[in-house]
């Protein structure tokens, strides 16, 4: 939930694939640069036993006309690297360079040079490559050009498609508001967020260049004889596999190295950019025992909630209780970071990665959530509402299909039944044209409307407890108004006891009948009567700074710094059936 | 911010129109035609880039394109033939024309080497190639997508780290083998030392049984690639806020991950799977000469590199990258029914 990543600053993390990429890559390096001076000789002499097996002196075999396989494959590196590196320059310059262009220019030319890319992309890299072999006649000039250009494409894509990912970003889009031209836009803001993935682009491309021009190589398109490189060794020894296999070794195996090297500085690089967060599974457990409820318990009960960071042991949550009767609204009301979130989180039994949670009791109406609960009981007596509409929704199915899924796995109805349940959910949420909206996917819907259609989803298992993490925070202000006074209505109607989650005062005042301040994972001040509180009638500075921090209401020039009693009471008085 | 006013009753929502229902089912079918329109329209402009590309294989042979063909040792009348048989003679517009006249007939001339018309030899060669390619991309997609989500799957978080890395390793050292030398490796092992498989196409065994490797080679590398892609979007898929919602539904694992998480991994996975796909299509060109196989890829290569057979070369190619084209189209379609978002944008 919210609160529960506080981290997501990035950094570049050094990792061992990284290293173990850079330093293979850098033995590459030196053998392509040393070999070719001290190895030549007996690379190239002729007259040594010629197709030797394993033999001492000759590790590798000697290939027809007697020359040390070990000592080819060595000298070789320098060609297949060189080669190699200059397919990917000519590809990454053109590429980035296309891929620029075509971003900067006029919508009509930008469109057509898309395509255009595409279709270079949706090419086999190899049938580029042996167009322009076609074209060129084989050697080495001839491949390292036609894996330039057959890489161009991808490259250009890669630019094109980050340009326009780029663009959409807030600052890019601030800048261009601003009026910042275009091409200044490309150079300052556009191209320096590229390097991680072009970075990456780059590794994968040497790796790709080098696999391929020893495969042009391999099938004879490549370099010929007297030069030599991985790909020329291995077809020679392919000619001699079934009489003396132990050649395919030493060009193997540099060919196997040196991509490897490439994938990993690849991989390291990615893994660097974006370190994956290390969690374990949430867990939920109980400590110590308190004596089972009262014959009638209230809808929810938690006593001594307590939740830590799994693998620093940092307390999130300490040891907070509450209870929400049937038909009551509580809030829980703090700042992000607070551990309001994670309380939603571990009272719905959602508790999320790398999270322990405990508490002393915890239990919904009669049911012991800390023991084994059936999924199909969580699932129809707990209602869920998310922060964010646009991604708490599944993007891939329509709003029937995936709301379906709960009821017809969980009550026991029939597609058919399910929709009615949901049409006449929609409809008791005021969307329009209700069976229409089971067809769409969620990206036909505003913001408002998904939301809606979530808070009719959530209570379509007739639920007793409905949970709202922060349901209005990413709508806006008229469209909150509408979610606001639909979660009203609906718990006011049904009885169902909600547990409503805000960092806004405001909100939270006039929605709830009792309000939990929490700050730093604590519950700082329970508020039994929200309506009526002011910054001086608190107890609790924190709550008076949160209330003080709230823009009131001033209707018809009516100080109104005290005013929330009337604003929740007009609310409740016009929410009323 | 707070709501500057009091909360009032459930204003009427603006989006309200009795219209809507009618007009959605229509704007889905015009976004569906669109779509189409736009598709078909885009590949038949690559299929006429193509022969274009194709047509300019000869022209742009840097120098005298005749003599280039005929080689060092022809005689003077060689070279002319050459022009002559290529229509070299004529002016490029002419030559343009009837190589078009000629590509709407299906008809690339003839070959140099087997005095055969071209399209007959591409004919021949083409199931080879199709055959072992389909079988590989059937293997890979299911294979690859498959491993990939549970791996995905069984490392959220930081569960099963000997998997995590088990996985890093192997895939990482499969894919740094390049298919040919996979094909080597494979002919060196079932061929030469277990003898299981044949090491090149005889007639003497099967069609199929001599299928094995080069299927194997084909696709074992694009099994890593996409169980790799697959695996990583499987991770970030898992933590998006819908799948905390769908966790929150309580459904069975099954649904959870086959229904709510796998449709969301194909947009991606089968974005890349096409450029994989492709990709497989020019490796199966090199991997079919570690086999003799008589397919598209030992034919151009022999053509290029040894026959300078241009008519073979132009037909070959015409063909590959019109199966390509054929690749992208298909799995745009699939990706448009799978997540319609994207048949409203201009590309993949």
């Amino acid at each position: 939930m919210a609160d529960a990543t506080p981290d997501t600053k990035r950094r570049f993390a050094w990792n061992g694939t990284l290293i173990c990429g850079l330093v293979m890559g850098a033995i590459i390096l030196l053998t392509g640069l040393i070999a070719p001076f001290f190895l030549t000789e007996p690379a190239t002499a002729l007259g040594g036993g010629s197709s030797l097996g394993s033999v001492p002196g000759h590790p590798l075999g000697t290939d027809s006309l007697g020359r040390d396989m070990l000592a080819r494959t060595l000298v070789a590196t320098r060609l297949t690297v060189v080669m190699a590196l200059g397919a990917t320059a000519i590809a990454g310059a053109a590429g980035i360079a296309l891929g620029i262009a075509v971003w900067l220019a006029p919508r009509k030319v930008r469109e057509l040079g898309l395509r255009g890319i595409e279709f270079a992309v949706s090419y086999p890299t190899l049938l580029v490559a042996i167009m322009v072999a076609a074209i060129l006649g084989k050697g080495t000039v001839t491949v390292v050009i036609a894996i330039g250009v057959a890489n161009t494409a991808g490259f250009a894509r890669l630019t094109a498609n980050l340009a326009a990912g780029l663009s959409q970003r807030d600052y890019v889009t601030t800048a261009r508001l601003i009026g910042v031209p275009r091409v200044r836009l490309a150079t300052r803001h556009i191209l320096p967020n590229m390097a991680e993935p072009m970075l990456i682009l780059v590794a994968q491309a040497f790796a790709g260049a080098l696999v391929e021009i020893s495969g042009l190589s391999f099938v004879g398109l490549g370099s010929q004889s007297p030069s030599f490189d991985y790909g020329t060794l291995l077809r020679d020894a392919l000619g001699k596999l079934m009489i003396n296999p132990v050649l395919v070794v030493g060009p193997a195996m540099a060919l196997v190295f040196a991509s490897l090297a490439a994938l990993f500085i690849g991989d390291g690089l990615a893994a660097a950019a974006n370190p994956r967060s290390i969690g374990k599974r949430g867990r939920l457990r109980r400590v110590g025992q308190v004596p089972d409820a009262a014959s009638e318990p209230p809808v929810l009960t938690a006593t001594g909630v307590t939740v830590r960071h799994a693998a620093t042991g940092r307390v999130l949550v300490e040891d907070v209780s509450f209870e929400i009767a049937r038909g009551e609204i509580l809030g829980i009301v703090g700042e992000s970071g607070s551990g309001k979130s994670l309380t939603a989180a571990v009272v719905s039994r959602l508790v999320p990665e790398g999270i322990e949670a405990e508490a002393t009791r915890l239990a919904l109406g009669r049911t012991d959530l800390l023991g084994r609960v059936s999924q199909r009981e969580l699932a129809t007596r707990i209602g869920l509402v998310y922060q964010d509409p646009g991604t708490s929704l599944n993007p891939a199915l329509t709003l029937g299909s995936q709301f379906g899924d709960v009821l017809t796995h969980h009550r026991g109805l029939s597609r058919k039944q399910a929709r009615q349940v949901l049409v006449d959910g929609f409809a008791a949420v005021l969307l329009p044209d209700p069976a229409g909206r089971l067809r769409q996917h969620p990206h036909e819907l505003s913001g408002g409307m998904k939301q809606r259609a979530m808070i009719a989803s959530a209570m379509s298992t007739q639920p007793d407890l409905l949970i709202a993490d922060e349901p209005t925070t990413a709508l806006d202000v008229t469209v909150q108004r509408e979610v606001l006074a639909i979660i009203k209505r609906l718990n006011r109607q049904a009885g169902t006891a909600v547990l409503f989650i805000s960092h806004d005062i405001g909100v939270v005042r006039r929605l709830c009948d009792r309000v939990l301040v929490m700050r730093e994972g604590r519950v700082v001040e329970r508020i039994a009567d929200p309506a009526a509180m002011t910054p001086d009638n608190v107890t609790h500075p924190y709550t008076a700074q949160l209330l003080a921090a709230t823009p009131t209401v001033a209707i018809g020039g009516r100080a109104a710094a005290p005013a929330g009693g009337t604003a929740a009471a007009q609310a409740a008085a016009e929410v009323a059936p | 911010m707070t709501p500057a006013a009091t909360l009032v009753d459930d204003p009427p929502p603006p989006e309200a129109t009795p219209a809507a229902a009618g007009h959605r089912a229509g704007s889905q079918f015009a976004l569906w035609r669109g779509f189409l329109i736009r598709r078909l329209g885009g590949a038949a402009a690559n299929v006429v880039l193509l022969v274009l590309l194709t047509f300019f294989i000869v022209q742009l042979i840097p120098g005298d394109p005749a003599t280039a063909i005929a080689g060092d040792n022809a005689t003077l009348e060689q070279v002319e033939t050459v022009r002559h048989e290529l229509g070299l003679d004529q002016p490029i517009l002419a030559q343009l024309g009837h190589y078009l006249a000629g590509v709407a007939h299906g008809d690339f001339g003839q070959s140099f080497r087997y005095h055969l018309p071209a399209t007959q030899i591409v004919r021949n060669a083409a199931p080879y190639t199709l055959s072992i390619a389909a079988l590989a991309v059937v293997l890979v997609l299911v294979l690859g997508v498959g491993t990939g989500v549970v791996v995905g799957i069984a490392t959220r978080g930081d569960r099963n780290r000997w998997l995590d890395r088990a996985f890093t390793w192997i895939t990482s050292l499969v894919q740094s083998i390049p298919p040919y030398l996979q094909a080597t490796l494979l002919v060196l092992v079932f061929a030469v030392w277990l003898s299981l498989f044949p090491p090149a196409y005889t007639l003497a065994y099967g069609f199929w049984e001599s299928a094995v490797l080069p299927v194997a080679a084909l696709s074992i590398g694009g099994i890593a690639s996409v169980a790799r892609i697959v695996r990583r979007e499987t991770g970030v898929v898992q933590e998006m806020d819908f799948m905390r919602t769908a966790r929150g539904w309580r459904l069975p694992p099954l649904v959870r991950y086959a229904k709510h998480l796998l449709p969301n991994i194909l947009t991606t996975a089968l974005t890349l799977a096409g450029i994989i796909l492709t990709s497989m299509l020019g490796s199966a060109l090199i991997v079919e000469t570690v086999f003799a196989w008589p397919g598209l890829g030992s034919t151009v290569i022999q053509a290029i590199a040894v026959d300078k057979d241009y008519p073979v070369i132009q037909a070959a190619v015409f063909f590959i990258g019109f199966i390509s084209i054929l690749i992208t189209l298909a799995i745009d379609t699939v990706l448009g029914i799978i997540d319609p978002r994207t048949l409203g944008t201009g590309h993949g």
